[in-house]
């Protein structure tokens, strides 16, 4: 699958866009990217929370599936196939 | 500290001045400017760069300018000052103004170690820090320059 | 009187007489300043059916009680008068240093009345007001007459000026002030020609008093830091400028592409956007008078063809003359959106135009004779020269200043005009965001989109997501961003502020400054009735439900490609709901009862 990271997240990836991940869920994805950019990616990507605790998407980023904003599909356990992009924005545009 | 490359043009600082000085939003008696070079795109704060040596407390009078000990500004006394203007010509930097309304002279007095300026400033392009932190920081940035440069050439 | 100053500048451009009045403290109360009070000072003296370019259109440019202030982003001030372009009410907001130094001069406004029969300024030195031959300023452009006017009476003055394309009637052209900062849409710019008036100079030395020193100190503060510490007023916009928007509404598939013909998404739409402007001609950000944010462009392209110097694009600028016109060259779009600034033209109608002509010579109804050239989706040459060729009327250009529904029409398909009552909409497709759609429609000054920004629930998710494609709740959201941003023009704040801050911090800054109780409900309900007049100056006007609707294409024709594929815009679904919301009857006309409840005579 195909991601593309935007603003601020390409000072972190160095990279508009990556095919290196996998993931057949949206969380499983951020968890990968996360471990793979470390520190400040995960800051923008989950919410802090307790280990046991489930994920939660973090407040500041815009995430987008094939288009579609996640929170109108299944959020975090949106479903991911092998054809689709995931648009990942830091939510900070406006005008 | 002033670091006008970083700039934006606000005037921030000048409204903060005058408010905490005259308790009216009033740029003109601000003692800190932002010069404008619009067709240039480049904006210059400046105020008292509160010399060590002070044309304008050696050429007063009446010796209405007192350093104040904590804080290292040169505060002018209304009451012995004379508003003979003789410390506005007097700065070579343009730092000292008289204002006319008010009938006082306009001097950066450091807000008594609080300047509302670099309170404001929302880009920190004026600070205020102690002098040798300040030099070492813009040391260190121009640095930084020469080392990218020096990089570039190893590559 | 705190807050403001209590007096404004009445100019009688036809035999040259300047008064002095105070303002009235029950209409500062109910309709607050800037946009609302000085649309209010209008529609009491001036007739609706009037030609906008006749002596008769009161010219009034007004600022807030909060404008020159420490309030969160105060520089601002609006001109108002009936528009050229749209026959609707234009009350076109800008911000810089203008309007502060207005009110440091000792004003509120100006009321400008009749036509000047020589061409003329306005010096306005403090408490001396002085008109003063312009005939050597006429057929300059912005940056020459402001440094010109600068040099002839004070280096630290504000101009606001016209530049050709106000003198030369352009039906969309802004007034700019302190160079850059433009009242930019409706046309503003036309009826300051027709007056025969191109700049006002202002020099103030006073200040502006607030009620409450302290409390308004205490309340700009927490406001302040807001803004500094939310993502968008305190990292994207001062990183990125609003041009950042484009990747966002291309990956939503709400970018609309050559002329909306070919919505969905825009393939290289990343090399005209905000990261890609912040990595190439980006010189430094800059803000307006007391502004925390600096969205502002400060751009250099140091050679080639489009060599120029100047500010911006904003987004929907980048997006008229790039993906509406099929053009990625960042170049290009820089040069063409610096004419504006230049010359005097509101970006956003002109790009608008120019891409309705270019589907216009697509499709064969004007052809290369008219046009004296080829005009093709993505020839970025050809756009900046129409461009530059629409301020002077130069050939094609004469058609082209007077916006894309009178040009279309002329060429015989009004339905290729992508406006809403005449005015161009902006770079945010109705059929992929529907609340927009219905924002756009019901706009008291047309297509336009800072007035009821549904862009921020449906696309940012700001201050919550809500689903682009429905129509569910869109009426009510669209009600309330309405008031609020009237509220917000009214003040003399700008909108961008809204982002990060809401109602309450508002009216705890105009509580403070004034000494009004502008609680949250009161500058609601001021922001109701200000938009409620907008309407009713429009239906005295003739304006009906028919045009509260979006062009034909929007409505009938689904987007080809991307994610929002398949989509229209529901209007019907929607307006029928808003008009109940409003307290209008089902032609949209406010109710006796609803003017009653806003108290409006």
């Amino acid at each position: 699958m195909k991601v593309k990271f935007f603003a601020l997240l390409r000072d972190i990836t160095g990279v508009k866009e990556t095919t290196d991940f996998t993931g057949t869920t949206l969380v499983e994805l951020l968890k990968e990217l996360s471990a793979h950019y470390g520190k400040e990616m995960t800051r923008w990507l989950f919410t802090p929370t307790a280990p046991n605790q489930e994920k939660q998407i973090g407040k500041d980023v815009i995430i987008l599936v094939n288009g579609r904003a996640i929170e109108h599909l299944a959020g975090l356990k949106t479903t991911l196939e092998e054809e689709d992009e995931v648009a990942i924005f830091p939510r900070l545009a406006g005008g | 500290m002033l670091n006008p490359e970083k700039c934006i043009s606000c005037r921030t600082c000048e409204l903060a001045c005058s408010f905490k000085h005259d308790r009216e939003f009033r740029p003109s008696a601000a003692r800190v400017n932002v010069v404008q070079f619009e067709r240039e795109g480049i904006s210059v704060p400046l105020m008292c760069l509160q010399c060590e040596t002070a044309a304008c407390e050696k050429v007063c009078p009446t010796g209405a300018l007192k350093r104040n000990e904590s804080t290292g500004a040169l505060v002018v006394d209304d009451a012995k000052c004379i508003r003979c203007k003789m410390c506005v010509q007097a700065c070579p930097f343009g730092n000292i103004a008289y204002d006319p309304a008010k009938n006082h002279i306009l001097r950066c007095d450091l807000c008594d170690g609080d300047p509302q300026c670099a309170k404001f400033c929302p880009s920190g392009a004026i600070t205020y820090v102690e002098a040798c932190t300040g030099i070492l920081a813009k040391k260190r940035a121009y640095a930084s320059k020469f080392k990218e440069v020096l990089q570039e050439v190893t590559e | 009187m705190y807050g403001w100053v209590g007096q404004i500048l009445r100019v009688n451009l036809s035999d040259g007489t300047v008064k002095k009045e105070a303002l009235d403290p029950v209409e500062i109360q109910n309709y607050i300043g800037a946009r609302g009070l000085g649309t209010r000072l209008w529609t009491k003296e001036c007739d609706p059916k009037m030609d906008p370019l006749s002596e008769a259109n009161n010219l009034i440019f007004m600022t807030g009680p909060l404008t020159g202030t420490m309030a969160t982003n105060a520089g601002r001030y609006n001109v108002i008068c009936k528009a050229p372009l749209t026959g609707t009410m234009a009350a076109s907001n800008a911000g810089g240093y203008w309007g502060p130094e207005l009110k440091y001069a000792g004003y509120d406004g100006i009321v400008f009345e009749g036509q000047s029969e020589k061409q003329v300024y306005l010096w306005i030195n403090d408490g001396e007001v002085e008109l003063r031959c312009a005939e050597h300023l006429w057929g300059k452009d912005v940056n020459e007459t402001t440094d010109t006017l600068r040099e002839e009476t004070n280096i630290n003055a504000r101009v606001a000026c016209i530049g050709p394309a106000g003198e030369n009637l352009v039906k969309y052209a802004c007034i700019l002030n302190d160079y850059t900062r433009a009242a930019g849409r409706s046309g503003v710019g036309a009826v300051m020609g027709s007056k025969n008036l191109k700049a006002i100079v202002v020099r103030g030395t006073g200040g502006v008093k607030v009620a409450d020193s302290d409390a308004f100190m205490n309340a700009l503060i927490r406001a302040r830091k807001m803004v500094a510490d939310h993502p968008v007023t305190g990292q994207g916009l001062p990183a990125y400028g609003t041009q950042i928007l484009i990747n966002i509404l291309d990956q939503s598939g709400g970018l609309p592409v050559h002329n909306f013909r070919d919505s969905g998404t825009f393939p290289n739409a990343d090399a005209t956007s905000g990261e890609t402007l912040a990595k190439t001609y980006l010189v430094r950000n800059k803000g307006c008078m007391g502004c925390n944010i600096g969205c502002g462009r400060i751009v250099n392209v140091p050679d080639g063809p489009y060599k120029s110097f100047g500010e911006g694009p904003e987004y929907e600028a980048g997006w008229s003359f790039g993906a509406d016109c099929g053009i990625d060259d960042l170049a290009a779009i820089i040069k063409a959106n610096n004419y504006c600034n230049e010359l005097g033209m509101d970006p956003i109608t002109l790009g608008s135009t120019i891409a309705c002509a270019f589907e216009l010579y697509e499709i064969g109804a004007i052809t290369e004779k008219d046009a004296g050239c080829p005009m093709r989706f993505g020839d970025a040459a050809t756009m900046v020269e129409l461009a530059r060729k629409t301020a002077f009327r130069e050939g094609m250009g004469d058609d082209l200043a007077e916006g894309s529904y009178r040009m279309a029409s002329k060429y015989g398909h009004p339905e290729l005009s992508m406006t809403c009552k005449k005015q161009e909409m902006a770079a945010y497709d109705p059929r992929a965001l529907q609340g927009m759609g219905l924002s756009y429609a019901t706009n008291n000054r047309g297509g336009c989109h800072v007035r009821g920004y549904m862009t921020s629930p449906e696309i940012l998710g700001l201050p919550e997501k809500l689903d682009n494609l429905a129509t569910e709740g869109k009426a009510g959201w669209t009600k309330t961003f309405q008031d609020l941003t009237a509220a917000v023009d009214s003040a003399g704040i700008c909108l961008f502020l809204t982002f990060a801050i809401g109602a309450p911090e508002i009216s705890e800054q105009m509580i403070a400054a004034t000494g009004i109780d502008y609680t949250v409900e009161e500058l609601m309900k001021a922001g109701e009735r200000i938009w409620n007049m907008e309407r009713l100056f429009n239906i005295t006007n003739g304006f009906t439900k028919k045009d509260d609707s979006l062009p034909p294409r929007l409505l009938k024709d689904p987007i080809k490609i991307g994610p929002c594929k398949g989509s229209v815009n529901k209007l019907d679904v929607m307006l029928p709901e808003y008009y109940e919301l409003r307290g209008w009857d089902s032609e949209g006309r406010p109710t006796s009862e609803k003017l009653q409840e806003l108290d409006i005579q």
